[in-house]
Order: C-alpha cells, then sequence, then structure tokens
C-alpha cells in the first residue's frame, strides 16, 4: 500500500495518526461476518433461485458450485491488480491502464450499470418483503397484495432507495456489534428455514415432495449449453461481493494471512447455506409449475416470499424480517461501489469534475452518490410499468453485466501483468492463467446469454418488439453506455487521449534484476 | 510558540474557524495549526474499506488543507494536518494534545441565523469532550480581517462559584494578546405574572453588581477591567443591551454540571451563544490537560 509521502516544504501533513492507528483491528471473524454482510444470502437467494431452477431445473445445486469457479479465478485477478494498483475505480482504472481508455471506460460502465441494476432490485425485493411481513404480523393478508399495485410498489421502492440514499450520503454507518447480530440472525433464519422445510419433505407434507437425489449435483445433467450457461451466470451473482474479503488487507489483524482465511470460511459458510436451501426448497416445493412449485413463473422472482408462510406458518415473519435485513445492510456497501467508481471517473476526467467532487465533511462522493440513487430509481420505475417481471429480468440483466465487467477486469490482469507473468511459479497462476481462465469462461457466459436472450420467451417471457427483455436490457445498457463514452469523448479529450490515466504494463522483475 | 489548533472542514464554518484562528494566533504570537479530521475505521464495519478510496479521501484533504491556508496572508505562521478520528470532535481533542494547543477552534455558525452561532452537534460533542477551552466562531467570522487584531474581551461572570478559572484565563488571555478586559454579569428577571418589575430588576442587578465587584477585586494586581450589568427579561434580552466590538471576544465558563476539566455549555451559556454576534470561548471549570499553563 502507498505510504504517505512527506515533503518537507509542503504545508500540509498527514503525520503519524495515519488511518493504520486503527489497522489490525478486523479479525476472522469480523472479515467473515464482513463478507457475509455484502454478499447478503437471504436477499440473493430470494431473487437468483426462481430464476435459476427456471433456467436448470433440478441441478441448481450442481449451477451454485461451477458458478464459484469462474468467481474464484476472476477474484484472484482482482486481487493483484488491487494489490499493485489500489483506487476506487477498480474496474475502471485497471481497464484503463491495460487496455487504454475507450474499454477502460466501458468497463466502468459496465460496474456503474450491474450495481445500479443490484440496487433497483434490492429495493424491490424489500418493498415486497416489508408488506408481506406487515401481513403476517397484523394478520391481514391482504397486505402482502398491495406489493403487486404497482404505484405502491413504485412509491414505497423509492422511498426506501431516498432513504439508502440518505444513509449513504451522510455516512452513517452501523456498529460492528449490530452487524454481527443481523449477519448472525440471517444465517440462523435460513438455516431454519431450510431444516424445516427438509424435515417436513421427508415427513411427506411438502407442497411436492420431491426425494433428495445426487443427481441434482451433477453439471452435466443440465440438458443444454444454453440452459448451463444461463444458470451460471445467475449463480455468479449470488457470489458478487464475495471478493471483498479478498481486498481486505490493511485493516486486518494478520495481513498475509486473514484476508485468505477469512474468504475461505466465507465461501464455505456461503456455498453450504446456498446449498442447504437449495436442497431443501426442491425438496419441499420440487421445481414443477404448480402453485408453489419452482418452476412457477409466478413465484420465481422471489420465491421465500411466497414459500416462508408455506414452510414456516407463523414464523414465516422471521425469514421477511431476514430478508428485509439483508437487503438493508447490503445497502450500504452495495450504493458505496458505484459512487466510487463514477468518482474515479470524474477524477481522471473521464466523466464531468463533479462526480468527483467528495462532500466536505460527511466524506462520501456526494454527487455521485445522487446520481446513481436518481438512475437506480428511474430505472425500477420504468421496468416496473413495463415488466410485472422486472425482479427476475433485472437479475439475469445483472448477471450478465457482471460477466462483462468481471470478464474485461480478468482480461486487464492478465494484459496488465504480461510482461511479469513468468516471473515466478505463482505468477504464472495468479496473473495469467487463473484471470485468463476466469475471463474466457465470463466472456463465453456473456456472448452465450446475451444471443439466447434474444428469443422473446428467455427468462420471464416479457418482450419487446419481439426480443427477449432481458436481451433489449443488455443491449440498451451498453449501447447508452458507447453513446455517453462518445459524447464524453468529444466533450473531455484529455481522458481519451490518455493524458490523464496512460497505458502501463509493469516489466519483468527478473529482467531488471539480471541488468543489475 | 503557542498553539491555536483549528477544526478545519472546506465549507463556510470551516473557513469562519480557520480566520478566526488565525487572528488569534497573530495576537498571541501563536501559530496556527489547521486539522481536518477525516473518519477512521473504528467508527462501524459495514462498509468495506477501500484503500483506493482512503488515498483519493487523503489527497483531497491534503488540497482542501492547502487551498484553506493559502487564503491567509503570509506572516500567519500556519501548517494543516490531516487527522483520524472516530468523530471529528475525537480527533480535534486527540490533535490538540498532540500540538500542545491552547485553544481549539471552530465554526459553529453553519445552519444558524445569519451572524449568529448555533450549537451544531460537532461544537455539542466538542464541547463535551475537550480539556482545552473552544473558541466558537460565528458565522461570517471570516469577514473579519485576520489582521484585525483583539481590541476587546469579555468575560461573562456567572452569578455561582466557579468563575475563577474563567477569570484566569481570561486575564492571561488579554495580557498575552493585549486587549482591554471587560467583565459583564448578566441579570435576568424570570417575572412571576403581575409581580413588580421595578423591585425585582433592583434586586437582580444588585447582586449582579456584587459578584462583578468581587470577581474585580480578584484580578491581579495592575490589571483594569472595566464592568457592566446587563439586565433583561431574558438572558437574550440581557445580552442584546450590551455593545459588542467586531473582532471582539466573548468568555464564559463552562457549565458546573460538567465534569472536572471538561466543558459543557450550561443554559446560560447557550442562550448567550444563540444572540452573540461575536467569538465564544468556552473555558472549562478547572484546569488541567494540555491546556495547563503555568
Amino acid at each position: 500500500m502507498s505510504a504517505p509521502r512527506q515533503t518537507k516544504d509542503a504545508p500540509v501533513t498527514t503525520g503519524l495518526s495515519q488511518k493504520g492507528l486503527s489497522a489490525g483491528t478486523v479479525g476472522l471473524i469480523g472479515a467473515v461476518v464482513i463478507g457475509i454482510s455484502c454478499i447478503a444470502p437471504a436477499y440473493t437467494l430470494t431473487a437468483a433461485l426462481g430464476p435459476t431452477v427456471s433456467a436448470v431445473g433440478l441441478q441448481v445445486p450442481a449451477i451454485i458450485l461451477v458458478g464459484f469457479l469462474p468467481m474464484l479465478l476472476v477474484a484472484f485477478g482482482y486481487r493483484e491488480l488491487n494489490n499493485r494498483m489500489p483506487d476506487s475505480g477498480t474496474s475502471f482504472t485497471w481497464a484503463t491502464r491495460a487496455f487504454g481508455p475507450w474499454i477502460g471506460w466501458m468497463a466502468g460502465w459496465g460496474l456503474v450499470a450491474a450495481t445500479i441494476l443490484v440496487l433497483s432490485n434490492l429495493a424491490g425485493i424489500a418493498v415486497d418483503f416489508l408488506f408481506l411481513l406487515i401481513a403476517q404480523l397484523s394478520g391481514a393478508e391482504e397486505v402482502a397484495g398491495l406489493a403487486a399495485n404497482p404505484f405502491i410498489n413504485v412509491g414505497v421502492c423509492l422511498a426506501f432507495m431516498a432513504a439508502a440514499t440518505f444513509v449513504s450520503y451522510r455516512d452513517m454507518q452501523t456498529t460492528q456489534m449490530l452487524q454481527y447480530v443481523l449477519v448472525g440472525f440471517q444465517v440462523a433464519v435460513l438455516v431454519l428455514f431450510a431444516t424445516v422445510a427438509i424435515v417436513r419433505a421427508a415427513g411427506g407434507s411438502g407442497f411436492d415432495p420431491t426425494p433428495f437425489d445426487w443427481s441434482w449435483f451433477n453439471p452435466f445433467a443440465v440438458p443444454s449449453f444454453s440452459a448451463f450457461a444461463a444458470g451460471l451466470s445467475l449463480s455468479i451473482f449470488i457470489f458478487w461481493g464475495w471478493d471483498v474479503t479478498l481486498t481486505m488487507n490493511e485493516e486486518t489483524k494478520d495481513p498475509d494471512r486473514t484476508p485468505g482465511r477469512a474468504a475461505t470460511v466465507t465461501v464455505l459458510v456461503i456455498v453450504s447455506l446456498y446449498l442447504l436451501l437449495a436442497v431443501a426448497l426442491i425438496m419441499f416445493a420440487g421445481v414443477g409449475e404448480g402453485e408453489y412449485g419452482l418452476g412457477n413463473p409466478d413465484i420465481q422472482d422471489n420465491v421465500f416470499f411466497h414459500l416462508s408462510g408455506q414452510i414456516l406458518g407463523p414464523l414465516a415473519a422471521l425469514v421477511s424480517l431476514a430478508v428485509l435485513t439483508s437487503s438493508a445492510s447490503s445497502l450500504q456497501s452495495t450504493f458505496v461501489s458505484p459512487a466510487r467508481t463514477l468518482l474515479a471517473m470524474g477524477h481522471y476526467g473521464a466523466l464531468p469534475p463533479r462526480f468527483a467532487k467528495v462532500h466536505p465533511r460527511f466524506f462520501t462522493p456526494g454527487y455521485a452518490t445522487i446520481v446513481a440513487a436518481l438512475v437506480a430509481s428511474v430505472f425500477y420505475a420504468v421496468m416496473r410499468f413495463v415488466s410485472e417481471n422486472v425482479l427476475w429480468d433485472t437479475i439475469t440483466a445483472l448477471g450478465m453485466m457482471i460477466c462483462f465487467y468481471y470478464g474485461l477486469t480478468a482480461f486487464a490482469c492478465v494484459w496488465y501483468f504480461r510482461r511479469q507473468w513468468f516471473d515466478s511459479v505463482r505468477n504464472v497462476f495468479f496473473t495469467f492463467l487463473f484471470p485468463l481462465v476466469g475471463g474466457v469462461v465470463l466472456a463465453v457466459l456473456f456472448v452465450t446469454t446475451l444471443v439466447d436472450s434474444m428469443d422473446p420467451d428467455y427468462g420471464s417471457g416479457s418482450n419487446v418488439f419481439g426480443l427477449g427483455l432481458v436481451f433489449v436490457l443488455g443491449v440498451a445498457v451498453i449501447l447508452v453506455g458507447v453513446a455517453v463514452m462518445i459524447w464524453q469523448a468529444a466533450v473531455r479529450p484529455d481522458f481519451f487521449r490518455g493524458r490523464t490515466l496512460s497505458l502501463e504494463a509493469p516489466g519483468s522483475l527478473r529482467r531488471r534484476n539480471r541488468a543489475h | 510558540m503557542s498553539a491555536v489548533l483549528v477544526g478545519y472542514t472546506a465549507t463556510a464554518e470551516g473557513a469562519d474557524a480557520l480566520a478566526l484562528g488565525a487572528r488569534l494566533a497573530l495576537v498571541t504570537g501563536g501559530r496556527v495549526e489547521a486539522v481536518l479530521v477525516l473518519p477512521g475505521d473504528d467508527r462501524g464495519a459495514a462498509d468495506p474499506s477501500d484503500s483506493g478510496y482512503d488515498r483519493h479521501l487523503r489527497d483531497t484533504a491534503r488540497e482542501w488543507l492547502r487551498d484553506g491556508l493559502a487564503v491567509l496572508p503570509a506572516h500567519v505562521p500556519a501548517k494543516g494536518h490531516v487527522r483520524y478520528g472516530e468523530s471529528f470532535a475525537a480527533g480535534l481533542v486527540t490533535a490538540a494534545a498532540e500540538f500542545g494547543a491552547e485553544l481549539i477552534v471552530v465554526g459553529a455558525g453553519g445552519g444558524g441565523l445569519r451572524g449568529r452561532h448555533r450549537v451544531g452537534s460537532v461544537a455539542s460533542e466538542l464541547l463535551h469532550s475537550s480539556d482545552v477551552p473552544v473558541v466558537l466562531a460565528p458565522a461570517d467570522a471570516r469577514e473579519v480581517p485576520v489582521d484585525a487584531g483583539l481590541p476587546r474581551i469579555t468575560a461573562a461572570i456567572g452569578t455561582r462559584p466557579g468563575a475563577d478559572v474563567l477569570l484566569e484565563e481570561a486575564v492571561s488571555l488579554a495580557a498575552a494578546s493585549g486587549a482591554a478586559l471587560r467583565l459583564v454579569s448578566l441579570a435576568t428577571i424570570d417575572l412571576p405574572a403581575g409581580a413588580d418589575t421595578g423591585v425585582i430588576r433592583l434586586t437582580g442587578a444588585t447582586h449582579a453588581e456584587a459578584v462583578l465587584e468581587q470577581a474585580r477585586a480578584s484580578l491581579p494586581p495592575g490589571v483594569t477591567a472595566s464592568a457592566v450589568v446587563a439586565t433583561g427579561d431574558r438572558i437574550e434580552d440581557a445580552v442584546g443591551e450590551l455593545e459588542w466590538l467586531p473582532a471582539e471576544l466573548v468568555m464564559v465558563g463552562s457549565s458546573r454540571l460538567a465534569q472536572p476539566r471538561r466543558l459543557f455549555l450550561g443554559s446560560t451559556a447557550s442562550k448567550m451563544l444563540r444572540e452573540l454576534p461575536v467569538p465564544m470561548v468556552v473555558v472549562p471549570r478547572t484546569r488541567g490537560g494540555a491546556g495547563a499553563r503555568a
């Protein structure tokens, strides 16, 4: 990490009381809690399980296991880049360094678009569960149906977004204790939910009791490559956010070991939870298209919402609360990411300079935060009226956008370190092979999903002009990005001529050593 | 050389604090240590830290300090520092100890009426935790020239015990800066309906005069001070009765409810603060900590 530079004549010092004063405060458990909180398993699974079942049927557990691999491979590259060039622009900055301004700009755009998609989805899920929770607690079942009214839904969703924006803008933090409690509660409720589902399915009182079968774990049982790709790009979404544990260096007690261990423990906890829940819900409800079957398009965009009452009865309110708190606690970390990337883009002149403004009192990227919130709100409002299955389709489009910018990031790692690939055996794997394979997998997923989603029946079956809504979303996001980029290139040529952020490729350390 | 610690932010209040801090440093022959406090890691855990953003923040903060200090005239000895703290106030208290500062200056003008103080949450937290006198700069304090000097110090002597430290601080600051000293006692009359206004006013004023006389008597030999009793139905009215010079300073003692060596603004001082067009210094009830002067 960069040491504070102190020049003698500069009247401004950064002094000894660095941020490092509080460094080393995060232990293994703390890092795992932060990791789980960022992934928000209760939220991600309720949003992604349905679409994944519709893509791969019974093989959801297999897809969850396989989906982790490209994520892991890319995360290694992410870590290399983060160690070498810590920068709040992450993918944007790294891709610009490796491939130049145009590709870098699009990588930044992809990151921002993906996080804005997830923000609107997060708020949408939270709205559903808010009404469900009120219905469960008050006993007035009709309240849960209010969430389906687009006007009420959009209104409450915008209120949520406003609250989340306020919290991010003011940089209000939850205490570590509260975060422990929230994460602990979330995990406990999910385990309870899964256990009861399994017990009831085994006792024959499930909706469509489906006996467990090991073939669920067999990725080769997925009928087609398209289905496999669709499932995979969804399961990449459920691990999204996990990489933060890998990059927590400075604040951990033992920077050499803690991040690696924390990442491992986090992913074990998360994978176990996902597998347990996926298996439990398939055992309980099957993948058929019956009223509560996981294959029923009407429940697929939010399966916990529809199944928690069936499985837990009066205790279902716990699931609602867990998903609500899970969404809420991941909101801050989710909001931070597009705002910081926009800030970096403003800083390097890829966007208007006001994006780089830091709030003088709250020290947050205030302008960028508000822009991200506004775009996410407008996006959600429009989408809610365009498609009833907005949550479903945004999750699929989101998976695609993650493949896009993560793939670019992986390739950026490979290309950036091209002169150091063979410096050591470690480098061969971490700067060349791992990110290259991860990047190729994501690129294949991206292209396959894009081609397949042209089919109007793809995903939820919503379509625009005879093209699948997911395709329209994905292409529109990228084309708008290209348009804005060309506009910015005309107004702000400096960045696009490489004057603010130049191409770079660190030379081989071996060759340099030999020269001396 | 004594240090005046300025709690700086890149806002109007920050400019108020810096201008006032520079003026106080000039009149006392001290230096300005402008500190910008960034949030440390230990406040919360939800936000995965991002060393890239941290660096950007640090660079931005240094730039803010550089720009802020550039406005000061060249003959003001001033340095800027970026520090980390759990809160703005906590960071300032730590920095005051680091620099051996004798005063902490913060802007308190934000959101209040024009030209008036408003104790925000930051100033309020600082008043609860600082062990050195805290100076609250009102809005528009930046309009007073840095070279305006310090024509007068007004010490608001309460009617209850605990004024001795305040008096000592006022005397020592007046001596260091060459300012005139004015002792003020505020007398209020909380009128029961139908009470004889004149009588109560008289009693209050008499009591205040006695307190003032006592305070004057306890001044070290050779120190002179003018004394005024201000009366009004409310503290606000009493304060309004006094005349103020634009560049003067008012000093009040910390509340009796404050812990020893900690500041806390009592109700009278809070009310005064709302009315005052001039900077206010809040002095701890007892001596100690970094602010101790022999």
